[in-house]
């Protein structure tokens, strides 16, 4: 028989001490979502059900011991750090859920500069680490828009990825080691080693689980020799989307690895205050740095490659350092735009998605078609563009963007009227293409009707890791997974 | 009813770091590649006076400009004004050769002017602070230009019943203060707390909006010789950012927990109780 709420909070209790166990109906209410239901939470409307309680976790084996508790008795849990998700993976749509806050285990374990690595636990702020690392002339490399905010387990369990992942990579290029704990209580340890082939990386299991299979408590990344004197910047204007994917693709090919290269379409670039300098057109944005020699270099050779293509125009690098100085989101930008939705009844969505070279415009295209044509309340949009923001050997991203205007319809039916059907327009243009659905925001609970398409044959292997590692399927329902 | 905002914008001031003030020998600081943004309290103007005239009992004999003094980067922010539903986008330009800042005199005899000889308008909004070096001064000297009442600080305005009154808030020395006053009128705009923000406009007014001409004037046109714009009862000697330093203290503590509790105790525990 199902253990009730007040008994599942008594147990906790008894594991985690009386102190660890949070049923304050405020901080259940926070904890019962992420930033996929902003609307919502600014007019204080909590829909989802409370969890039973929030657990303020501290160590490893307090981890497994309440893991262990919650599989034995089949209650549902939903791993969480920093809460700056945003596609509904820290939502708690199981009754008597148990919220697992990992923002307390927030220790920087071990800079080790000998071997170039950082360990902290899953509750450390990545800027906290960062600027720790920076003060003895490091870096970790990846900076994400939400790099206030976000915290090391979250950013590891969602496959996050940063600013300068063109030349750093994502996360999972990051990873060396990590430490998780799994249902049964089951902590592991991957050690920290440069490379090996001694079977599958297992690495990948934990990287991007969205806390559907076990609890990331502990990541070692690579550190990097910061040197941002030699940071370069490069703007060029451009008159449409393809051209800029052209040059992407030959910058990218050639060779050249600059830290941010970007492509930004007229409209996404206007609410960056691009329009003013280049009123209704692309442009795309880079960024070189490392070694003197090597960010003058790459420089040197995006200029080149740029000035073959008659139709872009260079832009006042000032412009693009401006730009990417205040790019990242922080507490006060938050709740800036808290203030804004409440009081316009405006807001703002992303769907990240990627392609190969060969498919990535005709997504894009495809995509804006198709919302301008079909979307059945397209006259509320107040935007809709989209940018390139992480590009590789063999493709890039598209992010798409768009605004609305919330127009005759409860705050409860917000999403379901707008949100909802132009996220689908995305991504089923996006597989017709041939490419993937998710770019680096995970799943969350809100791609999974797509998770079966995204890895067609593939997906017994997907299947298998949920069937073997949490049989008893109480690590974040519906989440990556569809529910049944 | 006819309502005229005048309204200006401003380089994003926060976005700049310590480096990029670099004040040359003629008292100018390079903005040309910072992203300009309305001046807050003029937005706040704007959007009081869409509401004003959009939602009142009286909506269709309403009429709204938007008025600025710049070149024709303004254009890009009047065109947007055209697409959030305003019926006229005007800039004045006045060249290079005019040296507007720390020019009260000058602006209001612009504003004024226009409003006089061309705009015909009976209402005016202006924001009361607009950015570096401002003085304050504008919405008054309109008034005074005009001879008409003025009213600072406002905080909202709605129509009365009447078709020739409004009902304005405003604050005056700490307390809120509600008047019912007839036109014509400048409101002097504050901190709006209702509205602060501009409506945003949809793709299709937006698109709309692009297609609009905005109506560029002179000096020449409001008939106002160069000569009585370079007149200024001020001589800009200097230019400096100034400072604003913050005292800090540093949290002691072993951790974020301890650090927290300090926090709470001794900065946060009495200031929650009043």
């Amino acid at each position: 028989m199902a253990l009730s709420r007040e008994a599942i909070v008594e147990q906790l209790q008894k594991i985690a001490g009386p102190e660890q166990v949070i049923t304050d109906e405020q901080v259940l209410k926070e904890n019962s979502h992420d930033r996929y239901r902003k609307l919502q939470s600014v007019f204080g409307i909590y829909a989802l059900p409370l969890p039973a309680a929030v657990v303020k976790l501290t160590d490893v084996e307090q981890v497994s011991a309440v893991l262990k508790f919650l599989n034995e008795n089949k209650i549902n849990c939903v791993p969480r750090t920093g809460g700056s998700a945003t596609e509904g993976g820290l939502e708690t749509i199981v009754e008597n859920s148990v919220v697992l806050d990992g923002s307390g285990m927030n220790r920087i374990i071990k800079i080790d500069a000998d071997n170039m690595l950082a360990t902290a636990q899953c509750g450390v702020n990545l800027e906290v680490l960062e600027n720790q690392l920076r003060a003895q002339g490091f870096t970790t490399g990846h900076s994400p828009q939400s790099k206030p905010l976000a915290q090391m387990g979250g950013l590891v369990a969602t496959r996050s990825i940063g600013q300068f992942s063109t030349l750093y990579g994502a996360i999972e290029d990051m990873v060396v080691g990590l430490e998780a704990v799994f249902p049964n209580g089951q902590i592991t340890r991957i050690k920290n080693v440069p490379r090996r082939a001694c079977g599958p990386d297992i690495r990948h299991v934990i990287i991007g689980n969205e806390g559907a299979l076990c609890y990331i408590t502990e990541v070692t990344v690579k550190m990097f020799t910061y040197q941002p004197e030699n940071n370069l910047f490069f703007g060029y204007a451009l008159d449409n989307m393809k051209t800029g994917f052209a040059i992407l693709r030959e910058i990218m090919v050639t060779g050249f690895r600059p830290s941010i290269a970007r492509l930004y379409d007229a409209e996404d670039g206007a609410q960056h205050g691009f329009d003013q300098f280049a009123e209704g057109k692309c442009l795309l944005i880079f960024m070189t740095e490392g070694p003197k020699g090597i960010s003058r270099a790459t420089g040197e050779g995006i200029e080149e490659i740029v000035a073959r293509y008659d139709e872009c125009r260079k832009v006042n690098t000032q412009i693009i350092e401006n730009w990417f100085n205040h790019l990242n989101w922080d507490p006060s930008k938050v709740q800036a735009e808290r203030d804004f939705m409440r009081k316009n009844l405006n807001l703002g969505f992303t769907t990240e998605v990627s392609g190969n070279w060969s498919c990535i415009n005709t997504i894009y295209e495809n995509t804006i078609k198709r919302i301008r044509e079909e979307f059945p309340h397209a006259e509320d949009l107040t935007m809709l563009g989209g940018h390139s923001s992480h590009s590789y050997q063999t493709g890039t991203n598209m992010y798409f963007v768009y605004d609305y205007n919330v127009v005759n319809c409860a705050m409860e039916e917000e999403l379901e009227k707008y949100h909802v059907p132009l996220n689908a327009m995305i991504v089923e243009e996006t597989l017709k293409a041939g490419g993937s659905m998710v770019h680096h925001h995970g799943i969350g609970k809100y791609r999974t009707p797509w998770t079966k398409e995204e890895h067609g044959s593939a997906y017994y292997i997907l299947k298998a890791l949920k069937d073997v590692f949490d049989p008893n399927g109480i690590m974040n329902t519906g989440t990556i997974y569809p529910l049944k | 009813m006819k309502i005229v905002v005048c309204f200006k914008t401003l380089a994003d001031y926060p976005m700049l770091t310590e480096r990029d003030w670099r004040v040359d020998e003629q008292h100018q600081v390079d903005l040309a590649w910072v992203r300009q943004v309305y001046n807050c309290y003029d937005e706040s103007a704007l959007e009081l006076a869409l509401q004003l005239a959009h939602d009142g009992p009286d909506a269709a004999a309403c009429e709204t400009t938007a008025l600025s003094i710049d070149d024709s980067r303004a254009d890009l922010f009047l065109r947007h004004l055209y697409a959030v539903q305003y019926d006229r986008a005007v800039r004045i330009d006045c060249g290079e050769e005019v040296d507007l800042r720390f020019n009260p005199l000058a602006v209001s005899l612009l504003l004024a002017s226009y409003i006089r000889e061309i705009g015909g308008q009976q209402l005016v909004l202006i924001g009361s602070e607009g950015g570096m070096g401002d003085n304050r001064q504008t919405g008054f000297l309109v008034a005074e230009r005009l001879g008409w009442p003025c009213i600072r600080e406002v905080i909202d305005v709605v129509p009365e019943e009447s078709r020739e009154c409004l009902c304005v808030t405003s604050r005056r020395e700490g307390a809120v203060l509600t008047q019912t006053v007839g036109l014509p009128l400048v409101l002097v705009i504050g901190n709006v707390l209702r509205s602060p923000y501009l409506r945003v406009p949809t793709l299709k007014e937006k698109l709309a909006g692009k297609k609009k001409q905005v109506l560029v004037l002179s000096p020449t046109d409001l008939a106002i010789a160069p000569d009585n714009l370079s007149g200024n009862d001020r001589t800009l000697v200097g230019l400096f950012r100034q400072r604003q330093d913050r005292q800090c203290v540093m949290l002691a503590g072993e951790n974020a927990r301890e650090k927290a509790k300090t926090l709470y105790h001794q900065y946060l525990a009495e200031r929650l109780k009043g």
